[in-house]
């Protein structure tokens, strides 16, 4: 049996690279599957404590952030499309004209 | 007799946004933006009206449990409808003069009214799944109707922000959850609570996870650190919207964060072997009013001004949290109820203000502090209204801020949070300097010769007076209100 703290530290791993792509891509393409990492970052905890402690609310929550991610995908890639027929690019830094 | 069933609001909003969708597919060749601005007015009204005929029949005190747990329908999850509902109302009746040579009015209207279900489920919300996806059913419509302007590259750029920063959030937020069912292996909050209790092996992946959970909260609320979407959301987002978001949505955010951390996490619980966060939010709450009121002071912009404005509430209101104590008994009550008194409070004022902006722009008038120079000789009875929002916000008694931020500093005080009292006093002090600049410039100054003003926003005016009205009603009958949000809470500790 593989130890719990085994499926932590994967977990942990896989969500560090989402959020180290959120924070230094510039595509908001590669920004969207960064995200995406997060999100199976929290669904490989979910699933994996879902066995772990013998229900399956886990499981079940799991199917639903799938749905949900799909969902803000959606939505974002039709952002996306907006600002690139607006700033004739997808790179998230250019978007600039407000300014504190 | 037949009995309605206790979530009759959120029902309400989702056949109004069917219907919307519905009447916009069978009729695609009209003008329909009245007659779906009616129907949108008409659902979110009787979605407020019912919460609130619910609250004030006792159905609130009962708490019914629905879905197996998964949502709850209690007096605070009903204060919350009508705060949402209410607002809900006025943003729905303004923009129809918002939108008058718009395209796409009807998903407009739906996806508004999607978003408040979203954000009375959010209220309603009782086991970390359905906090999680009631939060992405507010979120989702609300970036889109940031981004509504697709023509319009400050709309387009205030959408990508916010979409950006709230995914972001929401995968922390995520994790966060994650992590606490790690720990406890269940998701309904008072199962969470027991299991705490009983004592869990991983208390550092609980606490991990717990400060996680707060980035959604704070992302919602636009409280530090995830406040800095709000600005540019607010400004860049078609006015109507942005009042939409900085009212309802943040309020919906504090009404889930009170749920959650007062039932999952009750501070007697947890305060001495996991994670105090009370003293987390004692520091979000400073960090937050004065990031949000020194900024404010900076601008020259109006609406991002009152964005800014908008985290600095953000901060007054988290002091509810951060002032609770464990075993505080009745004192705890009264210091949470402030809270959600101040955010119906801010639902009007804050609304309002949104919504005299948005009237602005459909004059086309300008968006710095110089462009609204001399506005009352030409639209005196609306600048009468944004003068009683303005000087409501700063706290002066001529509408319910005043009431509703001096029961809150009170009742941090009382709780022993003198200082933090008086750092939101000073902060409040702070704040009259920029609200008081709009009044000058609306009375005081003259107008640029050319300024004229022309079409006949009749719904915005109404909507506009509406929550004028709202707001001095609130400051003449606060006590009965007032007692409504401290048996809400009263109810929430007792669950």
């Amino acid at each position: 049996m593989v130890p719990m703290e085994y499926y932590l530290l994967l977990s942990a791993a896989v969500f560090c690279i989402g959020v180290f792509g959120v924070l230094t891509r510039r595509s908001a393409l590669l920004f969207l599957m960064s995200v995406e990492l997060m999100l199976n970052a929290a669904g490989i905890n979910l699933v994996a404590f879902s066995w772990f402690h013998g229900n399956l609310s886990g499981q079940a929550f799991t199917l639903f952030v799938m749905a949900l991610a799909a969902a803000e995908v959606a939505v974002g890639l039709g952002i996306i499309l907006t600002l690139y027929r607006n700033f004739d690019d997808i790179d998230v830094t250019n978007a600039t004209t407000m300014r504190w | 007799m037949t009995e309605l069933p206790p979530l009759t609001p959120q029902f309400v909003l989702v056949a109004a946004a069917l219907l919307v969708f519905g009447v916009d597919t069978l009729l695609p060749d009209r003008d329909n933006n009245t007659l779906l601005a009616g129907i949108a007015t008409a659902g979110t009204l009787l979605a407020a009206g019912t919460a609130a005929w619910f609250l004030s029949a006792g159905t609130g005190d009962a708490q019914f449990v629905q879905f197996d747990g998964a949502i709850i329908v209690d007096a605070l999850s009903l204060f919350f409808v009508v705060v949402v509902g209410s607002v809900g109302t006025l943003v729905v009746m303004a923009s129809h003069d918002y939108l008058d040579d718009a395209d796409s009015v009807a998903e407009f209207y739906a996806l508004t009214l999607l978003a408040a279900t979203g954000m009375t489920l959010m209220a309603a919300a009782n086991s970390l799944v359905t906090v999680f996806i009631s939060l992405e059913l507010a979120s989702l419509p609300s970036y889109v109707l940031v981004s509504y302007l697709k023509r319009d590259r400050g709309s387009i750029e205030a959408g990508l922000k916010y979409f950006l920063i709230g995914a972001l959030s929401s995968g922390v937020m995520l994790y966060g959850i994650s992590l606490v069912y790690a720990a406890t292996g269940v998701m309904g909050l008072p199962a969470i609570a027991d299991t705490i209790t009983a004592g869990t092996d991983f208390v550092g992946v609980l606490g991990l996870g717990i400060v996680m959970l707060v980035a959604g909260f704070a992302f919602k609320t636009a409280s530090v650190p995830f406040h800095f979407w709000a600005p540019e959301a607010y400004e860049g987002a078609p006015a109507p919207v942005s009042a939409f978001i900085s009212s309802a949505s943040k309020a919906a955010g504090f009404a889930v964060l009170f749920r959650v951390f007062t039932t999952a996490f009750p501070l007697d619980v947890i305060a001495g072997t996991v994670i105090d966060w009370s003293l987390l939010f004692a520091a979000l709450a400073v960090v937050t009013m004065t990031l949000g009121n020194f900024a404010a002071a900076t601008q020259e912009n109006v609406k991002r001004m009152l964005a800014y404005s908008s985290v600095g509430h953000a901060g007054y209101v988290l002091i509810g949290l951060a002032a609770l104590q464990s075993g505080g008994g009745a004192q705890n009550s009264l210091v949470l109820g402030a809270s959600m008194m101040h955010l119906l409070v801010y639902g009007f004022m804050n609304t309002g203000a949104f919504l005299f902006v948005a009237l602005a722009e459909y004059w086309d008038v300008g968006r710095t502090f110089e462009d609204y120079n001399g506005l009352s000789k030409r639209a005196p009875v609306a600048c009468v209204a944004m003068t009683v929002f303005m000087f409501s916000l700063a706290g002066l008694p001529v509408g319910a801020g005043f009431l509703s931020k001096y029961v809150l500093f009170a009742g941090a005080v009382q709780s022993g949070f003198a200082w933090l009292a008086g750092i939101a006093a000073i902060n409040s002090a702070l704040s009259l300097f920029y609200y008081s600049r709009v009044v000058k410039a609306l009375w005081i100054e003259d107008p640029r010769d050319d300024l004229s003003l022309s079409g006949q926003p009749t719904g915005l005016y109404v909507a506009v007076l509406a929550a004028a009205v709202g707001t001095i009603a609130l400051l003449v009958a606060f006590d009965p209100v007032a007692q409504t949000a401290t048996h809400a809470a009263d109810v929430l500790f007792a669950g």
